[in-house]
């Protein structure tokens, strides 16, 4: 198991590394030059070349990307160029409010579909069955902003239930907590279809199976099967799902901050990507790619936990 | 049980009572679309710069709601000399900064040298042809121009010309605008996070505000500006009550809050604000006067005003609202109205013909119209109606929409042939200085309009002794520029404030489209 | 052998295995899947969709880029049946065109990036010294969230149409390997590929008559969800404003185009999303009526 884990972790390094390289060159690409957008719309084209030449942008592209990996390995990601800031306090102040948004979503959406998926599959072409997977397919089927906007059209303005203004404190306060209700409803609300179908589908799956077969005729109390080896065996596909879908949920995650004015990373990521605020864009990809190699690693890690087989291994 | 019944309501009461007594801070929640990259009055010509100066700092002199009469601000008098070079300020005492610092006529002095001496200085033009500012006392200030400039107390009411702590920029540095801002201002900038909220917290003992409010000392503990930048949210957030005061409401919404019973709505009687589409007039295909004109004939601006604009705007046929100072009553405005059969019958004429997919050509090239726009509801309708009017016209005009925050940069580049554009203005002679002196090409003279006639009558307006020769020259310049149809004026556009049930009704001031100004309209009920 | 002739060909379309001829002649996938109707419906609503996104040009009642200031936002009624949209556009008519574009993106990029994505999925599985490759630039791929990729996308080649494309067929690349190296997987462990091994099948049969195929009901169900999804993403980047640009009929950029009108003309934000949702609801329906259809262990 130890070694599984160091052996992971390993294997992480090389696609850090591609993803700096990815996130590098894609905004070299980009048309926009940093320094005449730092220079201001009023800067003569003499300034604009000294602050290419101050800033390394003349120097050749591999030189760069080396200056710009040491820079990040010291931790110095740089600075905004539009706030000024260093972008590493920027996305420090951004990552707690998107974790949050994240946790709150995936706290009561994973185990409601879980619970409405296995119930589904156990009852398997009743009216259960069924109402739950149209609600999941419907779920699933739903633009995102548009549930989001119907929720404040509602919820927030017409029956004026909760604000719907970005944070308004931490979790663990009453106004951090009606803050986040209706973001982590929108964000959760789309996750809720696919963790159901999906659990149907794996449950069934495992109900099909020999040992579950077995299990049955050799008279295993039938809610036992379900949760013994049914959910069990089922919680693998299940756990790669909600892994594969970090990167769904963080695109969920941009809508739903910008919708709900939510100061998350996802906001910050796509306001820098907009803005041409090179180095804060470069940053804000580089935390949004190591959380998702740090969640797919956790996957990975409890995939392992979960199945005997690759414990072994 | 009726006896525990009105028990229980007194108890309820008392509570409430007791909240109120111990919740006595007062805080204001304002809505704004966007939010600026720095908040330093010399570097940043943007409103959201302007709605944070005028608020966390001072002008030497301040602006009337009418937009016309100059009013005291940090300063109690001021005398012009006859020859109209030489200003000289009496300013008021026991004014403080934020920091405790005293305002002193030495800060004065300093705040417009460093504008001036900045490299990324903006709208330099606006301080007048600066010769010396001498700080003569404690508080006299020597404003000495090099020539007459008869607007320049107009132009010292803009944000520009907030007074700042000197010692706090030269500590700060690059920071100074974005760690901290320190004025003299009725309000302090306690915390800024970019795209987030700026939060400013009343500065005690601040007493000098414009005479034209009815409190010279903020009313309001805590004023929080949120970034919405969702139009729908910020409507419904109107509606709910979680934003108190805003500006930033879309048209369709006013009918409805003028009707709601708890939220009053603000016009601002004096607001220069003008829509306009601005041809880059060294482009090959609308180089032509005549191209220019035609597509100014497309373009029913009536259409525009009642239906993307719910008839609240004006349409515009000149580039200034006929209400500004110094606006040209006789000017010739018949290039701008709709006509569209004279504008296909001068496209005829000015050699581009009619293709067979609909769109002009001439000489193998294709009548494209590429046009640069902010992103914004407003704005896409807008523009997306314009294309309309040009597609009948035969003018293909290809709309590329960008953020706030990257237009500038590319609009500097001058790829394209019109830009779509917002401005506010105080006066005749502040838009055509801003927008037609050939030094102030490409920006902001994105026209690249460059002539010397112009120029000439420009400097002669400005340093004209009297406002009639001023009146005078400006209506000749007037008709000019509108000859020549380097703009499509669109709409003379409105200003309109909500007010939340929490607050007395606030009155929207026009000045640089931020309506609420000083905010010592900001009252608790 | 028994278990491949359970296995391994029971996914291929009318190649029923003597197996299951012997007990008994099930009908065919097809007439299967014929018998859902849930499934007939939403695939008959998908071809009529499909239908009147090809003739759009003779079904609409309007010219879809003619706009009529004086007329916008006019509410579903007499005149406009579903009303007219911020330009005073008939919508039924930019709904038709505005059908054509969406679905011209979303089967454009799915098709590309599923069989791309396929393919590494199944080489992955296949050849183990691979896998390791293949999945990180899997990983990598899917370490930026789409969103910025089409952002990312967008500020380089400019946004529209093609930008969509381009957004999505990347994106949907690394899901779909990872699911079909997830299938492939766990068919590799199964006992039928090592006796194809033993008894010396040919690599390229096992890897597509025997593997491919055995994750073919994975892939295609995955992709016809996936189609889904992309829709849904497209309208996601139209909303951050990545979209077909105007006056182009596209289904997210007109429920974009709306969403300032919400809460006073909803029928302009309304209309294309609940049309983005039945068509993205009638892809997911089908989907799971293949699942079910074509997976054999699925079938009781």
């Amino acid at each position: 198991m130890g070694r599984h884990i160091v052996h992971r972790s390993l294997i992480s390094i090389p696609v850090l590394f591609g993803v700096l390289a990815i996130g590098f060159m894609l905004l070299q690409v980009i048309p926009t030059d940093p320094a005449t957008v730092l220079a201001g719309p009023t800067a003569s084209p003499q300034e604009i070349e000294s602050i290419r030449e101050s800033m390394g942008l003349n120097e050749p592209i591999v030189y760069q990307f080396l200056l710009y990996l040491s820079r990040v390995l010291q931790g110095d990601l740089g600075r905004s160029f539009i706030s000024n800031t260093p972008v590493a306090q920027e996305l420090g102040t951004a990552i707690g409010p998107t974790v949050e948004l994240m946790v709150a979503s995936l706290i009561w959406a994973v185990p409601l579909g879980i619970m409405l998926g296995t119930f589904a599959a156990t009852m398997r072409g009743s009216i259960v069955d069924r109402a739950v997977v149209a609600l999941s397919v419907a779920g699933v089927s739903m633009p995102i902003f548009w549930f989001g906007l119907i929720l404040i059209q509602y919820v927030g303005t017409e029956w004026n239930l909760l604000p719907y203004l970005g944070r308004a404190g931490p979790l663990w306060t009453v106004d951090g907590l009606r803050s986040i209700a209706l973001p982590a409803i929108t964000l959760g609300g789309i996750f809720v279809g696919p963790v159901a179908r999906m659990t149907r589908t794996a449950v069934l799956e495992v109900l099909g199976a020999d040992y579950v077969r077995t299990a049955r005729a050799k008279g295993v109390y039938e809610g036992r099967v379900v949760i013994r080896h049914a959910l069990r065996n089922a919680l693998i596909p299940i756990v790669t799902l909600v892994g594969l879908q970090v990167g769904f949920l963080l695109g969920g995650a941009v809508v739903t901050e910008t919708i709900f004015a939510w100061p998350g990373v996802g906001r910050l990521a796509v306001g820098a990507i907009i803005s041409s605020d090179f180095p804060l864009a470069q940053g804000a990809i580089l935390v949004l790619a190591i959380s998702f190699i740090v969640v797919n690693l956790i996957v990975d890690l409890t995939y392992a936990m979960l199945d005997p087989r690759i414990r072994k291994a | 049980m009726k006896n525990t019944a009105a028990t229980g309501i007194a108890a309820v009461l008392a509570a409430t009572l007791l909240a109120g007594a111990a919740q006595a801070e007062t805080t204001v929640v304002v809505a704004r679309q966007i939010d600026t990259d720095r908040y330093d009055p010399h570097i940043s010509t943007a409103r959201s710069t302007a709605e944070i100066m005028f608020m966390a700092g001072d002008t030497l002199v301040t602006l009337d709601y009418d937009m016309k009469t100059i009013r005291p601000g940090l300063a109690e008098s001021w005398t012009v000399s006859d020859d109209g070079k030489t200003y000289t300020f009496k300013l008021k005492q026991g004014v403080t900064f934020c920091s405790g610092k005293p305002f002193t006529a030495a800060d004065a002095k300093a705040s417009i040298d460093r504008w001036l001496a900045h490299p990324k200085g903006v709208t330099k033009g606006r301080a007048g042809p600066v010769d010396e500012l001498t700080a003569i006392d404690d508080h006299t200030l020597e404003y000495k121009l090099k020539d007459p400039y008869s607007e320049l107390l107009y132009q010292m009411t803009q944000h520009n010309h907030t007074i700042i702590n000197i010692d706090q920029v030269n500590e700060l540095g690059e920071d100074f605008g974005v760690k901290a801002f320190d004025g003299t201002g009725p309000f302090c900038l306690d915390s800024w996070e970019p795209r987030n909220q700026v939060v400013l917290v009343k500065h005690e003992g601040y007493s000098w505000g414009p005479p034209f409010y009815d409190n010279a000392a903020p009313q309001v503990d805590k004023v929080i500006w949120k970034v919405v930048p969702e139009e729908g949210t910020r409507v419904a957030s109107v509606k709910t009550n979680q934003v108190d005061v805003t500006q930033y409401i879309p048209y369709w919404a006013i009918p409805e809050f003028r009707a709601a019973p708890n939220i009053s709505v603000s016009q601002a009687e004096a607001y220069f604000w003008t829509q306009y589409v601005g041809f880059k007039i060294t482009r090959d295909n609308v180089s032509d006067e005549k191209v220019r004109v035609a597509l100014n004939l497309a373009v029913d601006q009536k259409a525009l005003a009642e239906s993307i604009y719910f008839g609240l705007a004006e349409p515009a046929y000149s580039y200034i609202s006929p209400k500004v100072l110094d606006f040209n009553e006789k000017l010739d405005t018949s290039n701008f109205q709709y006509d569209p059969d004279k504008a296909n019958a001068m496209l005829d004429e000015a050699g581009w013909k009619l293709g067979s997919d609909g769109i002009r050509e001439k000489d193998g090239k294709k009548l494209t119209l590429r046009t640069y726009g902010f992103a914004g509801t407003l704005n896409r309708d807008m523009l997306e109606a314009m294309q309309g009017d040009m597609r009948k016209v035969g003018a293909d005009m290809q709309i590329e929409m960008h953020d706030a925050t990257v237009i500038w940069g590319l609009l500097a580049k001058q790829d394209f042939d019109m830009y779509a554009m917002s401005y506010p203005y105080v006066s005749t002679g502040d838009a055509l200085n801003l927008y037609f002196r050939s030094e102030n090409r490409p920006t902001p003279n994105r026209m690249n309009w460059a002539d010397d006639q112009t120029d000439a009558w420009l400097a002669e307006a400005n340093s004209a002794l009297t406002d009639e020769a001023r009146a005078m020259t400006l209506a000749k310049l007037q008709t000019q520029v509108h000859d020549a149809a380097v703009w499509i004026p669109i709409v003379h556009e409105p200003l309109f404030i909500t007010t939340g049930p929490k607050l007395k009704p606030v009155r929207a001031h026009g000045i640089y489209g931020a309506g609420l100004y000083k905010g010592l309209g900001l009252a608790p009920k | 052998m028994s278990e491949i002739a359970e296995n391994a060909p029971a996914t291929a379309q009318g190649g029923a295995p003597a197996a299951q001829e012997l007990s008994g002649r099930p009908p065919s996938p097809f007439r299967r899947l014929l018998r859902d109707k849930v499934a007939v419906a939403a695939g008959i609503f998908l071809i009529l969709v499909v239908l009147a996104a090809i003739f759009a040009p003779f079904l609409a009642p309007a010219d879809p880029y003619d706009n009529n200031i004086r007329a916008r936002l006019k509410p579903p009624g007499d005149e406009y049946i579903l009303g007219t949209d911020t330009q005073g556009r008939d919508m039924v008519t930019r709904l038709l065109y505005g059908t054509r574009t969406t679905l011209l993106i979303g089967f454009t990029a799915v098709l590309l990036g599923g069989a791309i994505g396929a393919a590494m999925g199944i080489f992955a599985a296949f050849y183990r010294r691979l896998d390791n490759l293949l999945m990180r630039i899997v990983d990598i791929l899917l370490s930026f969230p789409s969103i910025l990729f089409g952002l990312a996308i967008a500020a380089v080649l400019g946004p529209g149409v093609d930008t969509l494309i381009a957004a999505l067929t990347i994106s949907s690349i690394p899901s779909v390997a990872r699911v079909t190296r997830g299938a492939a997987t766990v068919v590799m462990q199964q006992d039928f590929m090592e006796a194809g091994r033993a008894v010396g099948v040919r690599q390229t049969t096992l890897i597509w008559r025997y593997l491919a195929l055995n994750c073919l009901s994975t892939i295609l169900v995955f992709m016809t969800l996936q189609f889904g999804q992309m829709i849904l993403l497209g309208a996601a980047l139209s909303f951050l404003g990545l979209g077909a640009q105007p006056p182009t009929a596209e289904l997210g950029t007109m429920a974009a185009e709306g969403r300032g009108f919400l809460s006073f003309r909803p029928h302009v934000a309304t209309i294309p999303s609940v049309v983005i949702f039945m068509i993205v609801l009638a892809a997911n329906l089908l989907g799971d009526a293949m699942r079910d259809v074509l997976d054999p262990r699925m079938r009781q």
